[in-house]
């Protein structure tokens, strides 16, 4: 634990500087709270030592960045703990022009993964069983934007009993009525909370698709067609956005498994345009992009 | 003789539920189910996270007695969506020209039992009820309440978000219920407290052993009882009236206006909450000249709730909307009609994957209107219990 407690410890006195000088007027970080680790808003530099970070920090903090959220944006300038997997949104929202790299001071974490649940009193050890199958394979362990990097270079996450891969993997091999009935069925328990939009760090749109009633691209009704029909649009206007933070399948109050949507559309994204979203801002994304070479079979 | 108190063994309280099956009338209790329920087999293996429960608890129509579970676990969704549905019909158009044809739908309904509630759902209804009848005599909602029996399953508090005793509710209590059904040694106290209660204990009493040995099974029954209301009431205390008069005179005090900071604004909590009650409602069609009136769940967290067609907005942040919750729940619906609109179920604060923390924030409120002086040491959440000490080796 000496580790994490000097990244800790780092941590807390770039926070207590930034707010001391005046360079922020809040870092966004997590404390330890009641039922586990959890965001917390730092203004007053003698609260740094609130500041925490370990295995139960999985929240994506960077969806208060949200243009959307003025009760933040309120605050004044923000400075951020990110991890690896949580600087890529910020690189999204620099990439959609959502942000401007002078709006955010960024406090970098080096990670060696989190716990799939955090809601416990202290961190345990990372094991097959309990790590959050996301972090298999991050390819994000040193960032490369921020403005300070604490701690030192993370071990690999472990491998999960299953990785988001494989479980892909296990739906593809079966038949299309079968994957259909598959979601069908995880559809049916949507209850339209908007969970997922509300956290995810990417849905930026001032006025979602989903809240247009003129016309009414979406029904609103949790029934079959009005569920399908939110479920998959989300997923595509995400493809090619979506840093994989898993964020909206955390917050879902039914457990729809709306990772593997988004990984899978992830990965085609890889095939077809050899893209794999990471932190450098500059790197255009493929539906912001135009290339001579871009696959054009499907226009007919 | 009886003192309206029977005995029923599991293996009868399951043959109960069969025959109420077999005579076609609906059951609705806990049932576990495959969290990644789906015809196809392999469906459990993709969508199972390591480290998940299998299964989740949820209130279902049986379609075997054999289902119904009696673990006394806490459903995911409470009972509310069997009374006021995620979304229903309210009547469907058919429009020719300006003819317009409208079809009403039922308002009637067959009756059904609901076994092994939750005491905190049951509470629910009879809150909402309130509204429910308030100017307008809601026929769909009242309907499905006339048609119900609700048993309710005594609770052993599930968690340290249980906070019903704080606000009026209790593990054992039967408010909005028919009846209630205390674990005992090998089997169940069953106590009807409403007409329809006693008219089910009376259609049913083959499976029922009519004494209750006041020494043995009555005092076991008594005794959990009051471990139980024991064990939520040491998660919260406070007193409800004060904390109503002091959001009510308040308003723009910084600790209210400021409880949102964390919050997304998923209204994941108005959807997991038994009291939460808005709806929405919108017109869907369904080909050219006909659809359907529906209404729908809906959330004052979400900034559409309240947006004006002008484009103005009343809650306008996410602090506004939040306090917005705080005062329907515990001011605004307690001032007009005499109940707070919690059942202190604690779903709200679990399915927060935020923090957002009921029990933390009703414990502020009520510091700040009983005990003033500490409020101010209140108003800083709890230092960090488990905050790892930096170690400067």
């Amino acid at each position: 634990m000496t580790e994490t407690a000097t990244d800790v410890k780092e941590m807390r006195e770039i926070a207590r500087a930034l707010l001391a000088e005046g360079d922020v007027r809040v870092i966004i970080g997590w404390e330890a709270a009641r039922r586990g680790a959890r965001p917390v808003f730092v203004t007053d530099p003698a609260e740094a030592d609130r500041l925490i970070f370990d295995a139960r920090c999985v929240h994506n903090l960077v969806t208060y960045l949200n243009p959307r959220r003025d009760h933040v944006a309120e605050l004044g300038k923000i400075g951020l703990i990110v991890k690896g997997c949580d600087v890529k949104a910020v690189a999204g929202l620099l990439r959609e022009a959502q942000l401007t790299r002078d709006d955010v001071v960024l406090i970098g974490v080096r990670c060696g993964g989190v716990l799939e649940e955090n809601e416990m009193p202290a961190a345990v050890t990372l094991t097959r069983d309990n790590v959050a199958p996301r972090c298999y394979g991050c390819d994000n362990r040193e960032p490369t934007l921020f403005d300070h990097l604490v701690g030192e270079p993370q071990p690999e996450p472990p491998r999960p009993a299953q990785t988001i891969d494989e479980r892909i993997a296990a739906l593809e091999d079966r038949p299309l009525e079968e994957r259909w009935a598959f979601w069908t069925e995880q559809f049916s328990k949507c209850v339209r909370c908007y969970a997922c939009r509300q956290v995810c760090p990417l849905c930026v749109c001032e006025r979602c698709v989903a809240d247009k009633t003129r016309p009414q691209w979406i029904e609103p009704s949790p029934h079959a067609r009005g569920n399908l029909s939110w479920n998959v649009t989300r997923a595509l206007h995400l493809a090619g956005r979506c840093v994989g933070c898993g964020e909206c399948e955390r917050f879902c109050p039914v457990g729809i498994p709306l990772s593997l949507m988004n990984r899978e559309l992830q990965q085609i994204v890889a095939e077809r345009y050899g893209y794999t979203v990471g932190d450098d801002p500059e790197q255009a994304a493929p539906i912001g992009d135009y290339r001579l070479d871009d696959e054009q079979e499907f226009i007919k | 003789m009886s003192d309206g108190r029977f005995f029923i063994s599991e293996s009868d309280l399951r043959a109960l539920a069969a025959d109420l099956l077999g005579a076609g009338t609906e059951v609705i209790a806990p049932v576990a189910v495959d969290a990644c329920a789906s015809p196809a087999a392999m469906a459990s293996s993709a969508c199972m996270r390591p480290g998940m429960e299998p299964e989740d608890l949820e209130y279902r129509a049986l379609t075997d007695a054999s289902q119904l579970d009696l673990g006394r676990g806490l459903p995911i969704l409470s009972l509310k969506g069997y009374f006021l549905p995620e979304h229903e019909a309210l009547c469907r158009w058919k429009q020719k020209g300006t003819t317009i044809e409208i079809e009403a739908v039922p308002t009637e309904f067959a009756p059904r039992v609901v076994l092994a509630a939750k005491p905190c759902d049951s509470a629910a209804l009879a809150v909402v009820d309130e509204v429910m009848n308030w100017d307008y005599q809601d026929e769909l909602w009242n309907g499905r309440r006339a048609a119900t029996t609700i048993i309710n399953l005594a609770c052993p508090v599930i968690d340290e978000s249980c906070f019903c005793t704080a606000v009026g509710a209790a593990p054992d209590a039967t408010t909005g219920a028919d009846g209630l059904l205390m674990p005992v040694k090998d089997g169940y106290v069953l106590e009807a407290t409403t007409e329809k209660g006693r008219a089910l204990v009376e259609a049913h009493k083959a499976r029922l052993v009519g004494s209750v040995p006041a020494e043995t099974l009555g005092r076991q029954a008594a005794d959990e009882r009051s471990a139980a209301s024991a064990r939520v009431a040491g998660n919260l205390e406070i007193d409800a009236g004060s904390v109503r008069d002091w959001i009510d005179t308040h308003f723009e005090d910084p600790l209210l206006a400021s409880l949102a900071i964390r919050c997304n604004g998923c209204g994941a909590c108005s959807s997991v909450c038994p009291t939460c009650h808005c709806f929405d409602i919108v017109d869907e069609e369904e080909g050219v000249g006909r659809g359907t009136r529906r209404r729908c769940w809906d959330t004052c967290q979400s900034p559409t709730f309240t947006l004006h067609a002008s484009g103005h907005n009343p809650r306008d942040d996410q602090n506004a909307r939040y306090r917005q919750r705080i005062n329907h729940k515990f001011a605004i619906y307690p001032l007009r009609f005499g109940e707070v609109l919690c059942t202190g179920c604690g779903r709200c604060t679990r399915v927060c994957h935020a923090g957002q923390d009921l029990v933390e924030i009703l414990q502020a409120i009520d510091i700040a209107a009983r005990r003033p002086d500490e409020a101010e040491a209140a108003a800083a959440p709890e230092p960090a219990p488990a905050a790892p000490e930096p170690v400067t080796s």
